[in-house]
């Protein structure tokens, strides 16, 4: 079984740290004991998306430092139960972390844990590199345009050859996509690339789609991951993902335009 | 149909455009990366080869992996000079003090293309 997933992208801002809160939360939901670690050292937003910046003493480089015991550091959600999350420093540089201090934690974590889900920075570096290093399973994060797809398939090329796996001769690191801000009606009128042709130039397996939602910024406002909106589509989106992330088969919604009835419109200028 | 939409029916759509341009850029990025680890050797040698024979130019040489859904495709595409520029047997190009600009060479050149080393 897949234990640690990485959510990654390259390109900063497509929605690794929203899907890394919303699947984390998810797994959760059915039962899984999981946590969500934050490797995006220096720009700590994942306690903000979860809604926990206030309850953040210690954090993930501390616990790799000696400062503090991994107990000490995890956040227990909530909401939501057997859901934990692993802040980051907002002081300190991607330098902090080390290989070998990530793996120690790493084995602790995945003693304790069924899943551990790494929300990845943006860009090919240390942290970045430090996020997948470690992971069984990839979430690609990928908006539908030109430079998104562009950096996913170098982060793609980045885990067939530096991950842990890959240097070690395993088996590769599986890796499915995860296609977000969506938007059926721009992909209709031939102004955003559509799903399909995004899986046939990255060749790789779709997670999911999650449309483009108004939902995200309200649920990030108020510190609630956006799948536990569960009237939102994009909140739906997620726990479709989820679903098939442990082999269900669910039929893939929101990739074509809502049908324009009156009566549509009108529900959706209530919604 | 109005005038406009019977002229945009043939034009590409943003989206279409967006696909082959990423296609295109992304071929190249690819070799060397995600191919197998011999793939730049590979490329190397192939160039030693021709170079002993012609006069090649580094810059005119592409190298081209596509991948497929089970079968990708290696294509070297290698722009030879024009013929007087040809080694001769002693092992020098004919005129290499006097070689014409880059731009007519080009013009000038065959360009041979190689295609069909396949992998799995
Ligand atoms: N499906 C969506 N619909 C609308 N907005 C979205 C969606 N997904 C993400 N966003 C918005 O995009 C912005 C970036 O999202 P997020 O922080 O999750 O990206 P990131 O990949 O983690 O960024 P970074 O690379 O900086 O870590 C946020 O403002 C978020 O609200
Ligand atoms: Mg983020």
């Amino acid at each position: 079984m897949s234990k640690i997933i990485v959510m990654t992208s390259g390109k900063g801002g497509v929605g690794k740290t929203t899907s890394s809160a919303a699947f984390a939360t998810g797994l959760a939901l059915r039962g899984f004991k999981t946590v969500v670690i934050d490797f995006d050292v220096g720009l700590r937003n994942l306690d903000l998306v979860m809604g926990c910046e206030r309850r953040v003493v210690f954090d993930f480089i501390n616990v790799i430092n000696g400062e503090a015991k991994l107990n000490q550091a995890l956040i227990k959600d909530k909401r939501v139960e057997n859901l934990y999350i692993l802040p980051t420093s907002q002081t300190r540089d991607k330098d902090a972390l080390t290989k070998d201090g990530v793996d120690r934690i790493l084995k602790e974590l995945v003693k304790e844990f069924d899943y551990v889900i790494c929300d990845s920075p943006a860009g090919i570096e240390k942290g970045a590199l430090m996020a997948l290093y470690f992971a069984d399973h990839a979430i690609i994060v990928t908006n539908p345009e030109v430079s998104s797809v562009r950096d996913s398939d170098r982060i793609l090329g980045v885990l067939n050859a530096k991950s842990r796996r890959a240097e070690q001769g395993m088996e590769p690191v599986t890796q499915q996509l995860l296609l977000t801000r969506y938007d059926p009606e721009r992909v209709e009128k031939g102004e955003m690339l559509k799903v399909d042709d995004v899986l046939e130039i990255l060749s790789i397996n779709l997670l999911g789609v999650i449309p483009e939602s108004q939902a995200v910024l309200r649920a990030s406002n108020i510190g609630m991951p956006v799948i536990l909106d569960e009237k939102s589509n994009a909140g739906q989106a997620y726990l479709d993902a989820v679903g098939r992330f442990l082999g269900e088969d669910v039929e893939h919604r929101f990739v074509k335009p809502e049908k324009k009835g009156l009566f549509n419109r009108l529900l959706r200028r209530s919604a | 149909m109005s005038i406009f939409n019977f002229f945009r029916s043939s034009a590409k759509t943003p989206a279409t455009q967006a696909k082959e341009r990423l296609q295109i850029v992304m071929a190249h990025e690819r070799v060397g990366r995600s191919g197998p680890d011999y793939l730049p050797m590979l490329q190397q040698e192939l160039l030693a080869v021709i170079a002993k024979y012609v006069d090649i130019d580094q810059n005119k040489v592409e190298v081209k992996l596509d991948r497929g859904g089970d079968c990708s495709t290696l294509e070297v595409n290698i722009e030879l000079p024009q013929p007087d520029q040809e080694r001769k047997p002693d092992g020098k190009p004919a005129n290499a003090e006097s070689k014409p600009p880059l731009k007519q060479a080009a013009a000038g050149g065959a360009a041979l293309t190689k295609g069909g080393i396949k992998r799995r």
